[in-house]
């Protein structure tokens, strides 16, 4: 029975290139967690040479397929074949033996350790730190990843630790690669500039690669064969060429979606033809007393005596969005983090509502009414050990509390209601966090931001992961939020995310803003001056 | 290789739709077979490297020393007493993400304590047992503190102070012990030469139950409530829920308004108190020596706990059972040197029995795993 299905999987698309057997082959595989079933009897081919997209909505499976994959999965039946021969990948080494390399969906790297340092993290038998450093710095410059081997983790971007997520899987030059989602924290000239390179690789060396991707320009500017995976199934596969992302977008969902933000999401940008009328727009312009949000001459030295935020002032005013344009590693980090009580100021101040909040301090923005949708959800977004429940009361117990001790039942129920208001999949509040696909774990961060009722949201890199349906969503969220009268502050890399939502557009440059621009004149030439430090000016 | 895989939970194999029972059954059936095999070894080392006993015994006369014979298991319970209360301290600490391995000196720190204000102090009995026990904990408490303090000003791993400030305080404790003005007793009335403190009156010691034949000290109900009272503190109340967001993902926690030094500080002094008190019941109940501080007075009761709070997986009530499994291994292979077997092999064969212990988890995982691996290959 397996053999014939194997024979007709093979003549799919393959046409006449039957002597050589492609190079990797998952077939019909299988994976349950308890009533869940991530993976449903999915098949999939990669060719050498050929980059395979593969896209789904949030928890439909594409994560969990690409870890068994690498082994980190055990799937229930299925088989696995290389170049034609059955083989069992038992774990990330085993795949490795086999010219296998994933970059995963979030982080794993030690933030204590350097670059190079992480890159080797693994490596037995003895350490040669000068090879690793080259090996780093030659792959670096190969892909246009601008990564320095000696850099500390801890004082790099969410965007630069993905890259040496990237370099560390290019390292052992694999023959299969396996990206999930490598580029959510990259803008999309970074990504443009990295998939180039990839394809010249991949072409001229033969490698196959599978890419995970929410993106649909990407996944069609880049792949060569796609296939759309919904609730665990494969639901169409073939071709790029000649698709359309309407029509892809379409088989994910599996319904037609209308998407205003199709101009930004679909990578097509164009300022003059806004879809979207802010329903905000009126209430912003009403000019309010106080600002909700005021940040003051703030100033940071890091580490190295680097300054991180060099006088950064800017205000937020209730019900308006104001969006923080620039290239990455300009401080966006350090604003976050200041905003989050990560990190204390060296001087400047931080008034919420008219009231100062000392900075640093644990909880004391986020008792103030500043709700965080953070960079990096793992780093200080959510706790993977906890429950879903649990992550949505982590910034606020005392709601779910009385007199000192928790109130399960309660817990229990609102979580239940907030899992049905943003259609978090899960199998109940009980699940624990790291069970969750990474797009909704971002759910759960933004429902517990948006349900504590802030008087400042900040939203940093707020669509990283999700799937082009919730996108929309949380456009829609952002925009709600603001009508009821919350400054929300928009910190992106991607231009058309700010351009799209911003009702006011600052650009920040080496730790301070450098420009400003109200939503009806949004010059985007000047825009991208600023952004590069090409120009400063106030409008 | 890929580097640095995802949590390790991801990769952990589902047991499958395999009933409960039948797992249940699983588990203890190995844990019987691991432990069978421990006494097997243990009968094989009092057979061949011991000249006295006899490995068809070892089995019966560990049961006899642990529960069987008259008066055992109330020594077991005595014995768990401080296991227990140490093992708790542990569970608060390891939650926090902190790494407490100096038990067995907060414990020598806190029977010190006891033992200075408790042979001097006046007044009423159980309001002088009372004050006693209490500065055990006051001791234990800043033993371990020191090494909190150290950890979150100076970002000094509390790993290493508290493993070294453990010899450290057993180094301080036996000096006392040498010195008139602290512990040492005075030289009339002791056997000379011989470093103990003198003992606590009667009227200052844990009282005693007596039960079917087998006496205890009500230190065992204590460590018992208190067991209850860490299960309800950390996994019920906001403190508790703080305290494990600190544990899990401190960046988080901090954001959320977890103050890192407040909490793992106050954790530190928690489990450092928990292992205090066992020193000061230690003392106080007489299982021990005879309510008398002596040299070597922690007798590995602090690892002990230690050993057990990483069994019993951090869970206060499994460590309830866990503490009564150390004791009564402790108890039936003391009861082992009483048959005339070298003190040297009955520790050994403590050793093997605690292993056993410890295997069966390991072997379930792999186990599990060389299932899913066999389920995928079974399908060709
Ligand atoms: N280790 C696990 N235990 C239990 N459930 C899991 C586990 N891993 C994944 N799941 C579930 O399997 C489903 C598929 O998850 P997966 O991570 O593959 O989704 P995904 O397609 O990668 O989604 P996203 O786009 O959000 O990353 C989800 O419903 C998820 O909750
Ligand atoms: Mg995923």
């Amino acid at each position: 029975m397996t053999s014939t299905s194997d024979a007709s999987f093979q003549n799919d698309m393959v046409g006449g290139e039957h002597s050589s057997p492609p190079t990797v082959e998952l077939i019909d595989i299988t994976k349950r967690f308890g009533q869940i079933v991530a993976c449903d009897r999915v098949s999939l081919t990669l060719r050498s040479g050929k980059i395979h997209g593969i896209l789904g909505e949030n928890g439909a499976g594409k994560s969990t397929l690409m870890k068994v994959l690498i082994g980190l999965v055990l799937p229930d039946a299925g088989q696995i074949r290389l170049h034609g021969k059955p083989v069992q990948i038992t774990d990330p080494i085993d795949a490795a033996t086999h010219g296998i390399a994933m970059v995963h969906q979030h982080f794993s790297l030690v933030e204590a350790l350097t670059v190079w340092e992480n890159v080797a993290l693994g490596d037995v038998g003895r350490l040669d730190h000068r090879h690793v450093r080259e090996r780093v710095a030659q792959i670096s410059e190969h892909y246009g990843l601008h990564i320095n081997p000696d850099d500390r983790i801890s004082d790099l971007s969410a965007g630069m630790r993905q890259r040496v997520e990237i370099i560390k899987c290019l390292r052992r030059d694999p023959q299969v690669l396996v990206f999930d989602e490598p580029t959510s924290v990259l803008s999309p000239s970074e990504s443009e500039f990295l998939f180039a390179a990839l394809r010249r690789v991949v072409q001229e060396e033969g490698k196959a690669v599978a890419l995970v991707s929410h993106k649909l320009p990407e996944i069609l500017s880049v792949t060569d064969e796609v296939t759309i995976m919904r609730d665990g199934k494969v639901v169409r596969a073939g071709e790029t060429a000649g698709t359309a992302a309407s029509e892809l977008a379409r088989a994910m969902v599996g319904r037609d979606v209308v998407l205003r933000r199709e101009h930004a999401a679909f990578g097509v940008m164009d300022i003059n033809d806004k879809p979207t009328p802010s329903p905000v727009a009126t209430t912003a312009a009403a000019p309010s007393p106080s600002p909700a949000l005021r940040l003051v001459d703030l100033h940071i030295t890091g580490r190295d005596g680097r300054a991180l935020l060099s006088g950064l002032t800017l205000d937020v005013y209730p019900g308006e969005i104001v969006g923080v344009a620039g290239v990455e590693d300009n401080g966006q980090r350090t604003l976050g983090d200041v905003l989050s009580s990560l990190v204390a100021l060296d001087s400047g101040k931080v008034e919420v509502a008219g009231i100062g909040v000392a900075t640093g301090r644990a909880g004391a923005m986020a008792k103030a009414g500043i709700g965080v949708i953070p960079e990096d959800r793992h780093d200080s977004g959510c706790v993977l050990d906890f429950t879903v429940a649990e992550n949505l009361f982590i910034a606020d117990p005392d709601r779910v509390s009385r007199r000192g001790f928790m109130n399960v039942a309660t817990m229990r129920q609102r979580a239940e209601v907030l899992i049905r208001q943003f259609s978090i999949n899960c199998t109940g509040p009980n699940a624990p966090m790291w069970s969750l696909s990474g797009g909704n774990q971002q759910r759960v961060v933004m429902a517990r931001e948006l349900a504590h009722d802030p008087k400042v949201l900040v939203a940093a890199q707020p669509t990283h992961g999700l799937d082009v349906g919730a996108i929309e969503y949380m456009s829609e969220q952002l925009r709600n939020a603001a009508a009821t009268g919350v400054g929300v502050l928009l910190i992106s890399t991607e231009l058309e995310e700010v351009l799209d939502l911003s009702d006011r557009i600052v650009v920040i440059y080496n730790g301070r803003i450098v420009g400003e621009m109200s939503k009806g004149h949004v010059d985007v030439e000047r825009l991208g001056m600023l952004m590069t430090g090409a120009g400063e000016s106030h409008e | 290789m890929s580097e640095t895989p995802e949590p390790v939970e991801n990769v952990t194999p589902e047991p499958g739709q395999r009933s409960k029972l039948a797992s249940v059954s699983e588990v203890l059936t190995l844990y019987a077979i691991c432990l069978f095999v421990a006494l097997a070894l243990a009968a094989l080392l009092v057979e061949f490297a011991s000249d006295k006993g006899s490995w068809s015994s070892v089995y019966t006369v560990i049961l006899d020393g642990a529960v069987r014979k008259p008066g055992r298991w109330g020594l077991t319970l005595g014995i768990a007493a401080p296991i227990l209360l140490v093992g708790l301290g542990t569970i608060v600490s390891g939650r926090a993400g902190l790494v407490n391995i100096g038990q067995e000196g907060q414990l020598v720190i806190g029977a010190g304590c006891a033992t200075y204000v408790g042979v001097r102090i006046g007044g009423p009995g159980p309001l002088a047992l009372a004050l006693t026990l209490l500065c055990a904990v006051i001791g234990g408490a800043l033993w371990a503190g020191i090494a909190g303090a150290l950890r979150f000003w100076r970002n000094v791993p509390e790993v290493l102070t508290t493993l070294l400030m453990g010899t450290v305080a057993a180094n301080l404790v036996g000096w006392g012990l040498r010195n008139r003005f602290l512990l040492l007793a005075p030289p009339e009335g002791r056997a000379n030469r011989n470093q103990v403190s003198l003992p606590l009156r009667t009227d200052r010691r844990i009282p005693r139950v007596e039960l079917f034949g087998n006496e205890f000290p009500l230190s065992i109900v204590l460590a018992l409530v208190l067991a209850f009272v860490v299960w309800l503190v950390l996994g019920r109340t906001v403190v508790g829920f703080r305290l494990r967001m600190l544990g899990r993902n401190a960046r988080t926690a901090q954001r959320s308004g977890v103050d890192q030094k407040r909490y793992g500080i106050g954790a530190m002094l928690v489990s450092g108190g928990f292992a205090g008190l066992a020193g000061g019941v230690m003392l106080a109940g007489g299982d021990f020596g005879d309510y008398q501080l002596v040299a070597n007075f922690g007798a590995g009761i602090g690892f002990a706990g230690l050993l057990a709070a990483l069994v019993a997986r951090q869970r206060a009530l499994l460590l309830i059972f866990i503490a009564f499994l150390f004791a009564g291994l402790r108890t039936g292979s003391g009861f082992l040197r009483a048959t005339g077997v070298s003190a040297r092999i009955a520790d050994v064969v403590q050793g093997t029995l605690v292993l056993a212990m410890l295997l069966p988890p390991a072997i379930l995982y792999l186990r599990a795993r060389r299932r899913a691996i066999a389920a995928t290959s079974s399908r060709t």
